[in-house]
């Protein structure tokens, strides 16, 4: 099929096969890949509103198991600079976004041995208790399956005790490339092969939850398995429905043990117009401007976007490998503003929240992203010496804090 | 595409005269990646898939004479800042050519020439003159929004024998910068004296752009600027990913690839591989110029594939 035909069926409101998506990625100018994601964006949402969450990205730990080749975040068991942050820091952190108006954190982190399910059931009961109306958009997949694993529970049995208390949705980390192949290469299939990471989602959606679909590319993988990827999400959710969102951005490659070279701007617009076309089952794509920068993030809503992500107050895992952009609500309403689109507020299901909250009330300008603990705080929390360590210095650990 | 901006943008490559509606509607258009549709056929038409770039080497002009070693990646080595007399740039210039070699040494803002002679052209010449035979390759920039009379600095530049490397938009941008980009394109003189047309604002400006105004602007530049051969973009200044992009927006050179490694682009990367990496990716052939906009070498597409 020539690149006319392909754009013609797609315009037509046609389902394009694996084969199709990759020939038209392979040969479509970069204009035509953006005019053509650029009117299914308008299609699905005609009314020229670009949404964005004020929420706060927290990394709960950093010390992991899993060892991925493409992550600058993790520390290995017993490292000095390993951290995991206490109860009180965390609800400062929920103070802190509250403030700001945000509305939920999202919760991810390493896969530490040391934190059994326990922990995570006492902290998500302890946030719903003092903040009943905030929610916690927490635990990926790999993360879901690494607490099975070490609860011995199967993953609906730990799904469902995260929901008692507290759980609401659940973010799309994690996910890399949906192909083994590739998991391989980045050491990650042992934190979750692809059909893994699939089936917990399954679960998550069969529990009532929504979650959101995530794809990094630009380390080791072929262009037919980027749309691999892509084919494999389109498939749950024509089972599930469960996704709200997709988000993908490039491998970041500084500080990591796998090292190489940033896919290009270029890369990005193209792959994110390539995901609008893939995944017409997905409402909603974000624009991912804490790897791309604010300029091409904004550029992301000509090229399918129609959201621009979340405010982010905190990050860690991204500036780790190097990137360090940051916008205010301020900044990314005028960026929304700048490219045509009014600007709305929402939470994780997408349901409209109101106007820019920074035009209601005073809100603290923003130049730089918060990090989970400053650098040399070795604080151990209190509160950890109530769950049984699994690792050899972690047991260590909680012997001398007991 | 709108109807009106299928209509303009055809005027344009038919070389018709904008009116005050197609100007409004090339500057008020949603419709970017037309825009941009636009802007990269007007620039294969001229350039067809090659983008130039020039790796740059920064000579500050007060400690010229003691420069450090001159990298051998540099296609050009240029002075920066503002000389504090005639004799001081006249001296910065004899120090760095005596060990330039064969790359063209660059230098100087046109403006502070221009204030060093008093705002007199008769001295500019003199001085003009005087830099080229001290080894002056070009004038590194002129800022646009400073030439409020440009036929006659146009014209002491032809006398001298000197070109400037670029024309800015100086202190301009958003809104502000479309009528001066409007200007540009009626000075007939330029392209004889100018290179090339860098129609962003550094990224130090105090009022920061967006990409959707970066692009815009570097897409009307190409559309409306036919009298300068060159669009270019700083890769330095600009940052990478808006000016890879905007090589798709009409752009066809990339000034300021550092000509040595900085840290932080990792030991796996030289800024010769990162630049034609990503000239290649956005769909070009990348073709290596010195600071004298003669072609070095050509990487082709299929080098980098
Ligand atoms: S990406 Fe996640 S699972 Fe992999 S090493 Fe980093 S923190 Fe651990």
């Amino acid at each position: 099929m020539s690149v006319e035909s392909t754009a013609e069926k797609l315009l037509a409101g046609g389902r394009l096969s694996a084969e199709e998506a990759l020939e038209l990625y392979v040969s479509a100018p970069t204009s035509l890949l953006g005019r053509l994601a650029d009117t299914i964006r308008a299609r699905k949402h005609p009314t020229g509103l670009v949404t964005y969450i004020i929420d706060r990205n927290v990394n709960y730990t950093n010390v992991c198991v899993a060892r991925c080749s493409f992550c600058a975040f993790y520390r290995p068991v017993g490292a000095d600079d390993g951290y995991v942050l206490g109860f009180d820091e965390l609800f400062q952190k929920i103070d802190e976004t509250l403030a700001v108006g945000g509305v939920q954190l999202l919760l991810q982190g390493g896969h530490n041995p040391d934190l059994p399910l326990e922990w995570y059931e006492d902290l998500f009961g302890a946030v719903k208790a003092r903040y009943p109306d905030f929610k916690l958009h927490a635990l990926s997949p790999p993360e879901l399956l690494h607490l099975s694993r070490l609860s011995q529970q199967p993953v609906p049995v730990v799904v469902d005790r995260l929901v008692r208390a507290g759980l609401d949705s659940v973010p799309g980390g994690g996910a890399e490339i949906l192909v083994d192949r590739v998991r391989r290469l980045l050491h990650c299939d042992s934190k979750a092969t692809a059909d893994e990471w699939l089936s917990v989602m399954r679960v998550v959606h069969r529990a009532g939850l929504r979650s959101t679909a995530t794809m990094m590319y630009g380390s080791v993988e072929r262009l037919e398995e980027r749309v691999e990827h892509l084919c494999r999400l389109r498939e749950l959710q024509d089972e599930t429905g469960g996704f709200t969102a997709f988000i993908t951005w490039s491998y970041q490659p500084s500080n990591t043990e796998l090292g190489g070279a940033e896919a290009t701007g270029i890369d990005y617009l193209r792959t994110l117009a390539l995901s609008r076309i893939v995944l017409d089952n997905f409402d909603n794509l974000q624009a991912s401007w804490v790897t791309q920068g604010g300029k091409v993030g904004q550029l992301s809503l000509a090229f399918g976007a129609n959201d621009m992500g979340s405010v982010m107050i905190e990050e860690n895992v991204v500036r780790a490998a190097g990137a360090e952009y940051c916008m205010d609500e301020a900044e990314i309403v005028r960026n929304i503003e700048d490219a045509g689109f009014a600007a709305k507020r929402r939470n994780m299901v997408y349901d409209l929240l109101g106007d820019p909250l920074f035009r209601e009330r005073a809100i603290p300008r923003r130049t730089e992203l918060a990090i989970a603990r400053q650098a040399g705080d070795a604080t151990v929390p209190a509160e950890l010496s109530r769950y049984p360590a699994r690792s050899r210095p972690g047991k260590a650990r909680r012997a001398v804090d007991s | 595409m709108s109807d009106d901006l299928t209509a303009v943008t055809a005027k344009i490559a038919d070389g018709g005269a904008l009116d005050e509606r197609d100007w409004q509607t090339l500057t008020g258009t949603r419709d970017l990646i037309a825009l941009g549709v636009a802007a990269d056929d007007a620039r294969r038409r001229r350039h067809a898939d090659r983008v130039t770039f020039v790796q740059v080497f920064d000579v500050p002009v007060d400690t010229a004479a003691h420069a450090g070693t001159l990298p051998d990646q540099a296609g050009e080595l240029r002075l920066t800042g503002r000389p504090v007399s005639v004799a001081a740039a006249v001296a910065a210039v004899r120090a760095v050519v005596a060990r330039a070699g064969s790359v063209p040494v660059t230098g100087f803002a046109l403006e502070d020439l221009q204030g060093l002679c008093g705002h007199e052209l008769g001295r500019l010449g003199e001085v003009l003159i005087e830099l080229r035979e001290a080894g002056l390759a070009l004038v590194t920039e002129a800022a646009a929004d400073t030439l409020t009379d440009p036929e006659p600095v146009f014209e002491v530049l032809r006398t001298s024998g000197l070109t400037v490397a670029r024309l800015t938009l100086g202190d301009a941008a958003g809104h502000a910068a479309f009528p001066l980009v409007r200007r540009v394109a009626t000075w007939d003189g330029a392209g004889r004296v100018c290179r090339a047309f860098a129609p962003l604002r550094p990224a130090e400006s105090s009022l920061p752009t967006t990409g959707y105004s970066d692009l815009r602007q570097v897409a009307l530049a190409r559309l409306l600027v036919d009298n300068i051969d060159s669009i270019q973009v700083d890769w330095s200044g600009d940052g990478h990913k808006l000016a890879q992009v905007a090589l798709t927006f009409g752009a066809d050179d990339v000034d300021a690839v550092p000509a040595v490694a900085s840290d932080d682009l990792g030991w796996r990367r030289s800024p010769r591989e990162d630049i034609r990496r990503n000239i290649v990716a956005a769909g070009f052939a990348a073709v290596r110029r010195n600071g004298c906009f003669e072609a070095l070498d050509v990487c082709d597409r299929s080098e980098h594939a």
